[in-house]
């Protein structure tokens, strides 16, 4: 029994390195000085020194795996959407039908389908390698021909905005008498996003051209992208704040190898309180404080 | 006289006659319902036609397609110098919303009151609020007074959480909201002021939420419509448009998943501020008193005229179409999705939908 209690969290652990997921780190932040208790004289030091250290996670080099995934077919909401996780789709044999066009004509149907993800969120992409991945396209009426073009555009959201990530454009050839289309793709992703965090992303999938009858986008574990990231921000800082826990108005530190520094003019006689706090990314530490005596 | 002047005059004119008229027959009758904003699908629903002017049958128009015809005055004031007040109800309180976005706060999870803020702040002096310019009100002594086009027209951002919100709000529920908001902030200048009641994603209006086919609509409180409110306050009943996706304009002019989900929010929101600049009256007649200010003889204000132009859901772009949904360069450099206004003086005259970037070639 204690030996399942140990090895739980372990399971855990190992499984999301499996799936890629950043395990975060938060970071965390102390005041060395002026320590708590410490009296500061206003008239011999009219700037006030302030400093500590700050812990944060190391950025490593990993990878998120996104399912693509729908939860009905022909509801109100069949939600077709990413997740880091994989499972049996109660919308899978759905979504995206062909229409019946001529061969040998190119039609634009304006029919695309967004996949917004639903969970691995945020993320921190890794420019430097390949978005990679497989639109599985099922269920193709076996009297299809012609060539159908795959469009992918991955979309971010970056500090409230849409970020273009990237985009890749795949053709695949529909012969007679197969059904199964496992489509795969890669392609860079820009550099404007490299080490950027992002708070959504959105895949969305066009599909035309010059083909026959019907198919879809199988589910259920059949689909997937799996993007280039990183394990934690490069957005790192830390802030102060006099008084006011509530960093209403934050004073920027600086960091450098050993911690932080950052400068106040001394407050007014009496005692005070400094409070900081480190931010990595989307992730904030504990406040820590120190209460500290100003003399005349 | 310049034959625009002419044409505005006969249009003037006869808007009279037909006020004089409809004031004489309808007695001492109130004509009244909130002016929508028909959805995408609605734009001829006749449950959401303005209310007749007097006795010509209205039409409809197509979705797509601009209202054609001027609007003439119909003798209530206009907003000379507007402020726009936006009042954030209920967003920070328990159950507003569904989900939250890392790096957003969870009053404003999908930057949809970030993006509105920065919309008013933005659109003063700029050419789309310009389109109001031409029109004016006439005052006691026979003068008209024109509608300027400040740099800053926002008024003031309140987010309301102290005041309970619940879902399926009614209009009158909506009029106290800005009554408490006109003491909020202070406001004693009614005439230029208009509140906008924005609601969170999961606490909205109730003909909103029943699919009624509108997405916004503004009104203003008189004793026979708002009983106890303040009278003569201007509002806008702005539900979380984004719940209605694309009926309701997401992706309506810019196509990605994240830069389309907010189109809405301003296309709507302009919709509704620029019609109340230009209408804050909302077409209220009252013992055979005209509050209204501008639109045309079917009741069409100048948003309605113009809304949904260009709009093919997706199969080409709304920016294609003269006066069809485009974007507003604001004062801050920014880009806002927007639909066009109505200008009298467009055409050399005739009228046409303009100000979002997409006008005809030939403009007043």
């Amino acid at each position: 029994m204690r030996k399942r209690v140990v090895c739980a969290p372990l399971a855990v652990l190992a499984m999301a390195l499996l799936a890629g997921m950043a395990v975060a780190s938060t970071p965390s932040v102390t005041i060395t000085s002026p320590k708590v208790g410490q009296s500061v004289s206003l008239r011999k030091t009219p700037v006030l020194g302030i400093a500590g250290t700050a812990a944060f996670a190391t950025p490593a080099a990993t990878n998120t795996k996104y399912y693509l995934r729908r939860d009905g077919c022909g509801t109100s909401n069949d939600n077709p959407h990413l997740s880091v996780t994989s499972g049996t789709d109660a919308g899978d044999g759905c979504g995206l039908t062909f229409a019946i066009v001529g061969v040998g004509s190119e039609v634009d149907h304006g029919a695309y389908v967004d996949y917004p993800a639903s969970d691995g969120l945020p993320l921190t992409i890794d420019s430097s390698r390949n978005i990679t991945g497989v639109i599985d396209l099922e269920g193709i009426q076996s009297a299809s021909a012609g060539l159908v073009t795959v469009d992918l555009t991955l979309e971010g959201l970056e500090n409230g905005s849409g970020v273009t990530v990237g985009t890749d454009s795949v053709q695949v050839l529909m012969v007679p008498g197969q059904t199964s289309y496992p489509v795969s793709f890669s392609f860079q992703p820009n550099g404007s996003v490299d080490k950027n965090d992002l708070a959504g992303i959105d895949l969305r999938i066009y599909i035309h051209g010059p083909y026959i009858n019907s198919g879809f986008i199988a589910n259920s574990g059949a689909s997937w992208i799996t993007l280039p990231t990183w394990s934690a921000s490069f957005a790192q800082s830390v802030q102060v704040s006099l008084d006011d826990p509530s960093f209403a108005n934050p004073i920027a530190a600086t960091l450098d190898p050993s911690g932080w520094t950052a400068a106040v003019r001394t407050p007014a006689i009496g005692t005070h309180t400094l409070y900081a706090r480190s931010i990595q990314g989307f992730d904030v530490s504990s406040v820590a404080s120190s209460t500290f005596k100003v003399t005349r | 006289m310049t034959k625009r002047m002419r044409i505005t005059t006969a249009v003037t004119t006869l808007a009279l006659l037909l006020v004089a008229g409809a004031g004489s027959a309808s007695g001492s009758a109130t004509v009244h319902h909130p002016l929508y904003m028909p959805d995408v699908q609605h734009v001829g629903s006749p449950a959401l036609q303005p209310p007749p002017i007097c006795c010509i049958p209205n039409p409809g128009v197509a979705t797509g397609l601009p209202a054609p015809g001027n609007m003439a005055y119909f003798g209530g004031h206009v907003q000379v110098a507007p402020k726009i007040y936006l009042v954030f109800w209920g967003w920070g309180e328990p159950g507003a919303f569904d989900h939250s976005t890392p790096g957003m706060p969870s009053y404003d999870p999908d930057g949809a009151a970030a993006r509105m803020t920065a919309f008013v702040r933005a659109l003063g002096g700029t050419t789309w609020a310009g389109v109001q310019t031409q029109y004016y009100m006439t005052n006691a002594n026979g003068t008209n007074t024109y509608i300027g086009n400040p740099p800053n027209q926002l008024g003031g951002v309140w987010y309301d959480n102290t005041t309970p919100i619940h879902d399926n709000l009614s209009g009158l529920e909506l009029a106290q909201e800005a009554d408490r908001a006109r003491a909020h902030f202070g406001v004693t200048d009614l005439a230029n002021s208009q509140f906008i009641i924005a609601q969170p994603q999961k606490y909205n209006e109730a003909g909103f939420n029943s699919g009624a086919g509108y997405c916004a609509w503004h009104d203003y409180t008189l004793p026979s419509t708002y009983p106890g409110v303040t009278p003569g306050i201007s509002f806008t009943n702005m539900p979380y448009v984004l719940n209605m996706g694309s009926s309701c304009g997401q992706n309506s002019v810019n196509s990605g998943y994240y830069t389309g989900r907010l189109d809405g929010f301003t296309i709507v929101l302009g919709h509704e501020i620029e019609e109340t600049v230009t209408d804050p009256g909302a077409e209220d007649v009252v013992n055979g008193t005209y509050y209204g200010g501008w639109y045309d003889l079917q009741g069409w204000e100048n948003g309605d005229k113009c809304a949904w132009v260009g709009y093919t859901g997706g199969a080409t772009s709304p920016s294609s179409v003269p006066g069809g949904l485009g974007t507003m360069t604001g004062n801050d450099g920014k880009s806002y999705p927007v639909q066009s206004l109505w200008s009298n003086n467009s055409a050399a005259g005739t009228g046409y939908c303009a100000g979002a970037g997409t006008n005809l070639p030939v403009t007043g």
